[in-house]
């Protein structure tokens, strides 16, 4: 095998493969490597940077949504209560303004009647004294002779009765 | 039929002489030049320019293979320590993978076939764990020929067969990746050898390279990682004594 017959390149090949990668190393070394592993951290440092800024506004946008989440809870509860609210305040509204239409209705038809009935009354009254006098009258002259006062009273009272009745119909 | 170990074979093109010292330029240093000048300016050019924080292709490609490196040397060193040691693992596993990929190319030279080549690299390493780990330790450090939760009575058997698998570390390492290399390139050599010897069935081995071609491309990669990665295991055990 040549690599262990030809010995003397030996030398030259040691010495020029440490050489070499000594050049190769401080190369490297000093204009390579750093640039690119330093490239590495920078974009570690970022992608790590970013994840937790991501994660932070992950979490703020949770709690606002929360918040929101109460506040619109609590916007439905109030909008709840003061359509609940304005539906008695109407219902009583309305039960109130049957309630006294109803009362005015009542007090006006007690009203005619007392009215009527006052009327009436005295109509009757009034029809009561014209019969009596007219009843008087009418016997007088029929009988041509003036009656006593019973049987003023007694015919005046029969007239009386029989125009009610007829009254009455 | 052609030798299949001939083109292991390393011609001088630049003979240099200094004092009693051989520097000839050969054609493996060259091709080893070519791949790394080629590595090299993949990772110096777009570096140079300017890395956008949004990578385009090549700077994914050096991104990923950074990343790749350091999350190695951080699961096998530590992050703690490691941080120091990527620049060096990033190099090492560069160097292997640019050799590997180089002698590829139809005509160049693997120099990772030269055992002279990955013994020294071992060997290197080898050393270096023992530095980085007296250094850290001191005396302490002896305590890594000592496995922890030895009966006291075995110590004078485990002492010697820690040493010894200390040592075969290195051998290990530098064989693994040579034989590995060598026996790639022989089997490629041998099937185009026989591609050519019949016009009648030589498609038969031709097309063989071409499927042995991807996975001496794999092996190359791989190759590259296992010597990466043992040499991390190596500073990590000399860092973490157990």
């Amino acid at each position: 095998m040549p690599q262990f017959q030809q010995i003397a390149v030996f030398q030259p090949l040691i010495f020029w493969s440490v050489l070499s990668f000594a050049i190769l190393f401080f190369i490297l070394k000093k204009f390579a490597f750093p640039p690119i592993l330093s490239a590495l951290d920078e974009r570690d440092k970022k992608i790590r940077g970013d994840i937790e800024e991501s994660e932070k506004l992950k979490q703020d946008v949770e709690e606002i949504k929360l918040s929101l989440e109460k506040k619109l809870k609590a916007a439905h509860e109030k909008a709840e209560t003061i359509v609940q609210l304005a539906q008695d305040e109407s219902k009583k509204l309305q039960e109130k303004t049957v309630q006294e239409a109803e009362a005015k209705v009542k007090q006006v038809q007690r009203e005619a009647e007392q009215e009527i009935e006052s009327s009436r009354n005295k109509l009757l009254q009034e029809i009561r004294g014209y019969t009596a006098a007219l009843t008087i009258a009418s016997a007088e002259k029929f009988l041509k002779k003036s009656l006593g006062d019973g049987d003023k009273k007694r015919l005046a009272d029969e007239s009386i009765e029989q125009v009610s009745r007829e009254l009455k119909i | 039929m052609e030798n299949p170990l001939h083109h292991f074979e390393v011609h001088n093109i630049i003979p240099i002489h200094i004092g009693g010292l051989d520097l000839s330029i050969s054609n493996a240093v060259i091709a080893m030049w070519v791949g790394l000048a080629l590595v090299g300016s993949m990772f110096v050019l777009p570096s140079k320019r300017g890395l956008s924080l949004v990578p385009g292709k090549l700077q994914s490609v050096l991104e990923i293979a950074m990343e790749f490196i350091r999350n190695m040397v951080y699961e096998f060193i530590g992050e703690e320590e490691g941080k120091k040691y990527i620049p060096f693992i990033a190099s090492l596993f560069l160097f292997i993978l640019a050799c590997n990929l180089i002698g590829m190319v139809p005509g160049s030279y693997t120099i990772t076939c030269q055992i002279v080549v990955t013994g020294v690299f071992a060997i290197g390493i080898f050393i270096m764990t023992l530095v980085i780990g007296f250094s850290k330790h001191g005396l302490h450090f002896l305590g890594i020929l000592i496995p922890p939760g030895i009966p006291k009575v075995l110590i004078p058997l485990m002492i010697p067969i820690e040493i010894i698998s200390m040592i075969a570390r290195p051998v290990s390492l530098s064989v693994r990746l040579f034989a590995n290399m060598t026996a790639g390139h022989t089997i490629l050599a041998v099937l185009f050898g026989l591609a050519g010897a019949s016009l009648m069935i030589g498609w038969l081995p031709f097309g063989f390279t071409i499927a042995i071609n991807g996975l001496e491309i794999a092996i190359a990669f791989i190759q590259a990682y296992i010597f990466t990665i043992l040499t991390c295991v190596y500073i990590g055990d000399v860092i973490h004594l157990h």
